[in-house]
């Protein structure tokens, strides 16, 4: 831990993951951002060590500077103050060309090869009778072979982080080393995993996904119980720093209902959201000046 | 099907009831604009009310017209990339289907929102298919025999073919449009200018229907010419309780109490019985919504949007 920063004693959870996924952010980059804690922490990014980073949502807009929570990659937010905005196929092209360097995804199921299943749990059934059926791709899989790298958040257990899923929606480096060569896909794949317990880096030879560091209070062992693959840990585990002051704070403002944060839309009255939205101009437009 | 050349037509405007019962017709594919926000919801409730049966939808991440139109078992096959209804939750008609086969068992074709968008700019530039480089190497390409991954001739590097979408008709909705059907956004756009070219019948609908003037002293706000089109509704708060950009905020609470009362197959009948059968027209719905609701709900939009015009 740096001791010249001011680490913040009272956060949440959902706290440190927003900073863990801000840090993964440098600046100048352009980042394909998804709703939630993801976008949380690409505008904590902006607003700390990487101002000139360029936000772009999926639904055509490049380089908004939301006064407000986005709430859908086609909310109104998206647009705002933005540089550009034009359509879907636009915004997806210019990342096949290589114009994005960080890409965000999530998903039900992850393997060691940092593959995703956001289409359906098998449990028993088939593709054509699952057990669970999932959104599907959206954007995902777009993301995982075009951006130069991918950033992926996962709620951490062993049912979810799984030696093969059970159906590729998004790849990672599917069967291993040279397996996006063979495609020649334009993305170099995914670079960190960061669940609720810790945050994961891929083998640069393997490409397998080794534990990398643990947040405040879990173990490495904590860890191996929630993963179903024999889980490689760094000769040089670390714990994940807590948010700054800073970013905590910056968070309570951009999430001030606790939407993604805290306790989700559950109970959020219409005049509450107007009124969030209200205030949420005012705060934001200082901030962010 | 109306075979008559409505795309010439001077005057296009109608009201969504005729728009619907003319060009939505049993069997037809149909495509809806909207991408995370934007819903073509107000159309959706009215072919509930009409009954159009066994449609193909064809879209990239669509909500309510995938979600309603599986849970009342008019569609019977999509081809999309995603269905849910995002941050407010999934799907759960099309999880009955997909898992129990309620009300039925529908085809399913998957792509990628990327993909969609290109078959979709495929079916507007005329053309057979587009290529790309997504998909390729993943399980969506390994069950949707659609998907063609070739070598490049050029290249003898490994490439994808989509194949082009051409719905029978398509829905969507701007913020402004002429009687012609000169369509204009007046933010982002999605993939709403490829869904429109792409279709052989397309219905705009409009937050307000302005004068030709008015798009000719703004020509580089049209995304659809008036060619493309055989129809022009004035609809507003046609995506309610999604957002329209420059128009009016996402009313994400009502949509949980929606996405609450849908939950179960009884619920869902429940649902549509007070908000498709139990309102005659769109602007009964937004009656039942409330104007004053609507009006905050544009207020606070103007908050964050500066006009440009």
């Amino acid at each position: 831990m740096d001791t010249k920063i001011t680490y913040a004693e009272d956060y949440t959870l959902q706290e440190l993951l927003v900073a863990a996924a801000a840090r993964e952010i440098k600046d100048r980059e352009v980042v394909f951002v998804g709703v939630g804690i993801p976008c949380l922490g690409a505008l904590v990014a902006k607003l700390t060590h990487a101002p000139n980073v360029i936000l772009t949502v999926e639904s055509g807009c490049i380089g908004p500077t939301p006064y407000r929570l986005m709430l859908g990659i086609g909310d109104n937010s998206c647009g705002e103050n933005a540089i550009c905005v034009t359509s879907l196929w636009r915004a997806f092209s210019d990342q096949q060309r290589g114009y994005f360097d960080v890409g965000m995804l999530g998903g039900a199921q992850i393997d060691k090869y940092g593959n995703l299943n956001s289409t359906a749990i098998f449990g028993g059934g088939n593709y054509d009778r699952p057990k669970t059926r999932l959104p599907g791709s959206g954007g995902a899989n777009d993301i995982a072979i075009s951006a130069k790298r991918t950033l992926i958040m996962m709620n951490q257990q062993r049912r979810r982080f799984l030696e093969k899923v059970d159906f590729v929606t998004s790849p990672g480096y599917l069967d291993g080393p040279g397996s996006r060569e063979k495609y020649g896909y334009p993305g170099g794949g995914p670079s960190v995993i960061i669940s609720n317990m810790a945050i994961f880096r891929f083998d640069e030879k393997t490409k397998e996904a080794y534990l990398y560091s643990v947040h405040p209070g879990v173990s490495a062992d904590d860890v191996r119980r929630e993963v179903s693959w024999d889980l490689k840990v760094s000769p040089d585990l670390k714990t994940t720093p807590p948010p700054t002051k800073e970013e905590v704070e910056i968070i309570r403002i951009l999430d001030s209902q606790k939407i993604y944060t805290g306790k989700g839309l559950k109970g959020l009255t219409f005049d509450n959201y107007m009124a969030m939205l209200d205030s949420s101009y005012e705060k934001l437009r200082t901030m962010f000046r | 099907m109306d075979t008559e050349d409505t795309k010439k037509s001077l005057d296009k405007r109608m009201s969504l009831q005729e728009a619907i019962s003319r060009f939505v017709f049993d069997g037809c594919s149909i495509a809806f604009s909207g991408m995370g926000g934007m819903q073509v919801v107000a159309p959706t409730y009215e072919i509930v009310r009409q009954g159009q049966k066994n449609l193909t939808l064809m879209g990239d991440s669509p909500c309510e017209c995938g979600d309603y139109l599986i849970g009342t078992g008019q569609i019977r096959r999509i081809e999309v990339a995603w269905l849910a209804f995002a941050v407010a939750g999934v799907s759960p008609s099309y999880r009955r289907a997909a898992e129990k086969g309620i009300p039925q068992k529908i085809e399913v074709f998957e792509f990628s929102n990327y993909t969609m968008g290109l078959r979709f700019l495929a079916g507007a530039m005329g053309l057979p298919f587009m290529s790309t480089k997504s998909l390729m190497g993943s399980s969506i390409e390994k069950y949707n025999p659609m998907i063609k991954v070739i070598d490049d001739p050029y290249t003898s590097q490994k490439v994808t073919l989509v194949p082009a979408a051409t719905p029978d008709v398509a829905i969507v909705h701007v913020n402004r449009a002429d009687r012609l059907g000169n369509a204009q956004y007046l933010s982002f756009s999605s993939n709403a200018e490829n869904i429109a070219r792409a279709a052989k019948r397309t219905i705009i609908t409009c937050e307000e229907i302005i004068p030709e003037d008015e798009i000719k002293r703004t020509p580089m706000l049209t995304s659809v010419p008036q060619y493309v089109v055989d129809a022009v509704v004035e609809l507003p708060y046609c995506c309610h309780p999604w957002n329209m950009p420059c128009a009016y905020a996402y009313d994400i609470p009502f949509h949980m109490e929606m996405m609450a009362a849908i939950e179960t197959e009884e619920g869902f009948k429940k649902w549509l019985d007070e908000w498709a059968f139990g309102c005659k027209d769109h602007d009964d719905y937004c009656e039942k919504v409330g104007w004053s609701r609507l009006r905050k709900l544009t207020q606070v939009e103007r908050k964050f949007y500066k006009s440009v015009l």
